[in-house]
């Protein structure tokens, strides 16, 4: 499957597959939205569902990279590729106006660490901080809003990827961990607001990725994991039943995933 | 059960040795299911049974943990659907359910070769003959990359009644009925490979074991695949093996901790049970929880959740030893090993059983 250059801001379509001498799909079609999807996590995750059977809305802010990285997905499903920045409202509403109706699955990959090296706050330009709040913040919670009639439609799960450092005050790390800490917050907030839509923060742990070596410029990063490490513990989390894991936090390269515990008798 | 070790780990050269295999259930070489030997293993020495005697050899207060999950027939008949093996049959292996819509799988040349096939993400092929249904290969387990992940158009439960048989590895040369790998307990359906500790439990000696004051509480783990040819490092950049379904239920959560307060040992059979047990323990005692579970028992990574351990005798490279070692320490496990070689006990899952008892220890590592 092969996708072509497309027309304007809204890329190619690749239309549902199969051999017509094959017998259909016995279960409904699902939807999903991965930002970033370009590369690292993002460009994982949006191989591992499209292989799962997926129709994908994939955007990220470069359109050759997007497109190649859509190019390889496997998979029979419908792949949207949208490039752009998900700061920009006209971007957010024509993401919108790819999903249509009903979207099953949200995932807010997309994320901006900020300057590199990683500066101490001491020293911070505070309007590079402003700009890691608006990627990381507000842009995910305003292309949430823009989603959310669709994802109520879906009954539909949100993954907000986040970070060890949204919780560990580890220097150099402070505008890059705040805004994750942000963003956690409102995504619990929203799961506890939102009707029908659930909501789940996923912390993927250290793996090999551009943005890792970007914080550590200096460091050979060959010892963290590829992104796929992370794709048996999201196996676990979209086959679970979306009350189950809403508001909750997970570890994805954790030793278990558990749900919350039945109360003790 | 499963095969492999985490990174950071080796198998000491000691256990390089193994007894003959049982090659067939013990019913077949005219035993009843409890009459299969035991070595019982403690901080004293080694002494040798047979299975039926454990009412004795355990004491008034002593708690066993069963995994109450049946064996599924996983092992299915499979033909690619793609250009480059066209036509050639394979085994479809079903190792975990994840969901309706998503499983992990071991495909295979045979029961006695595991390949590995040459696959790639998006290639399909149809398990199942009577009732086919066309599954896609969505991606290689990672660290794991004979495990795919595979997505079915349809559910494979009714491919596994029509067409399914239970998993088999080269050591078997017949197949046996899924009856002959279900354990007395069995009541939810999910493994890919027997939790075979159980196995020799039979409905006499239950009762025998309550007249002693020895109950018995349940939990479910549905073991995977345990294919002896899995890498020795197989599992993620996190040194963690691939992940389980588990639930330990509040009810035998609480038996649990009860039981030690008490003064009584708790003893898994099976090392599924201490799987699970020790998952459930990250708070320092046993709570309910329910999940997948990849957490390895070894040296350096032991929670205290039991106190000893009914199980078979297995691979020297597997990290089943990993566990033995981390509970029982080496001195009782390398004793014990060399025993069981030089008596002639039966490997396997249609083996010989051991149990070990171990002076309690305080939590080790994370």
């Amino acid at each position: 499957m092969t996708a072509a250059p497309g027309q304007g801001e809204a890329g190619p379509v690749r239309g549902h597959g199969g051999d017509g001498g094959e017998a259909a799909s016995g279960f409904p079609t699902r939807k999903a939205v991965v930002t970033g999807a370009s590369r690292g996590l993002g460009s994982t995750l949006a191989g591992f569902l499209a292989g799962v059977g997926y129709d994908l809305v994939v955007t990220a802010r470069g359109r050759a990279a997007l497109e190649a990285a859509a190019a390889t997905l496997p998979g029979e499903g419908d792949v949207r590729t949208l490039a752009g920045d998900v700061t920009d409202p006209a971007h957010r509403k024509a993401l919108a106006e790819a999903v249509g109706d009903s979207l099953d699955l949200l995932v807010l990959n997309a994320s901006a660490l900020g300057p590199s090296p990683l500066p101490r706050l001491a020293e911070v330009d505070v309007d590079a901080l402003r700009q890691v709040l608006e990627v990381n913040v507000v842009a995910q919670l305003a292309l949430t809003q823009a989603l959310l009639p669709a994802l109520t439609r879906g009954r539909g799960l949100v993954v907000a990827v986040t970070s060890d450092a949204a919780v560990g005050g580890y220097p150099g790390w402070g505008p890059y961990g705040a805004s994750k800490a942000a963003l956690e917050l409102l995504a619990r907030t929203f799961a506890g607001e939102a009707d029908g839509v659930a909501v789940a923060v996923v912390d993927p742990g250290d793996m090999r990725t551009a943005m890792q070596q970007r914080a550590f410029p200096d460091q050979d990063i060959g010892d963290r994991p590829a992104p796929d490490v992370t794709l048996p513990f999201f196996a676990w989390l979209l086959e679970q039943p979306r009350a189950a894991v809403d508001g909750g936090r997970f570890l994805a390269q954790a030793d278990a995933w558990t749900l919350p515990a039945e109360p003790a008798p | 059960m499963i095969a492999g070790a985490a990174p950071g780990w080796r198998t000491p050269t000691v256990f390089h040795g193994a007894g003959p295999e049982a090659t067939r259930p013990p019913e077949a070489r005219g035993l009843p299911r409890d009459g299969v030997r035991l070595l019982v293993s403690g901080p004293s020495g080694h002494s040798h049974h047979i299975f039926r005697d454990l009412p004795r050899i355990l004491r008034p207060g002593d708690l066993l943990v069963v995994n109450d999950s049946a064996t599924l027939p996983a092992s299915l008949p499979a033909r690619p659907l793609d250009r480059r093996q066209a036509g050639e049959r394979f085994l479809l292996n079903l190792s975990t359910r994840f969901g309706e819509r998503l499983w992990l799988a071991e495909p295979r040349r045979s029961a006695a070769e595991p390949g590995p096939l040459a696959l790639r993400p998006g290639d399909r092929a149809t398990a199942g003959e009577r009732t086919p249904v066309t599954v896609t290969f969505v991606a290689p387990h990672p660290g794991t990359p004979r495990l795919w992940f595979v997505t079915p158009r349809a559910p494979l439960e009714p491919v596994m009644a029509a067409d399914g048989v239970p998993i088999r590895y080269g050591y078997l040369p017949e197949p046996q009925p899924l009856d002959a790998y279900q354990t007395l307990f069995a009541r939810a359906p999910g493994s890919a490979e027997m939790p075979s500790a159980g196995r020799p439990f039979t409905r006499s000696l239950v009762a025998g074991l309550g007249a002693a004051g020895v109950d018995v509480a349940t939990l479910t783990l549905h073991t995977g695949v345990s294919s002896l040819e899995l890498p020795a490092d197989a599992g993620g950049g996190s040194g963690s093996l691939y992940a389980e379904p588990f639930t330990v239920p509040a009810a035998t959560a609480a038996a649990v901790r009860r039981a030690r307060r008490a003064g009584g040992r708790v003893i898994a059979v099976g090392t599924t049970v201490v799987r699970a047990l020790e998952t459930a323990a990250a708070s320092g005692e046993v709570r309910s929880a329910t999940g997948f579970s990849r957490r390895f028992v070894r040296p350096g990574a032991v929670r205290g959740a039991v106190d000893g351990l009914i199980t078979g005798f297995h691979e020297p490279s597997s990290s089943h030893l990993a566990l033995l070692l981390g509970l029982a320490g080496q001195r009782m496990v390398r004793g014990a090993y060399a025993e069981a070689v030089r008596r002639g006990y039966l490997w396997h899952e249609f083996g010989d059983s051991h149990l070990l008892l171990w002076e309690r220890r305080a939590r080790i590592g994370p």
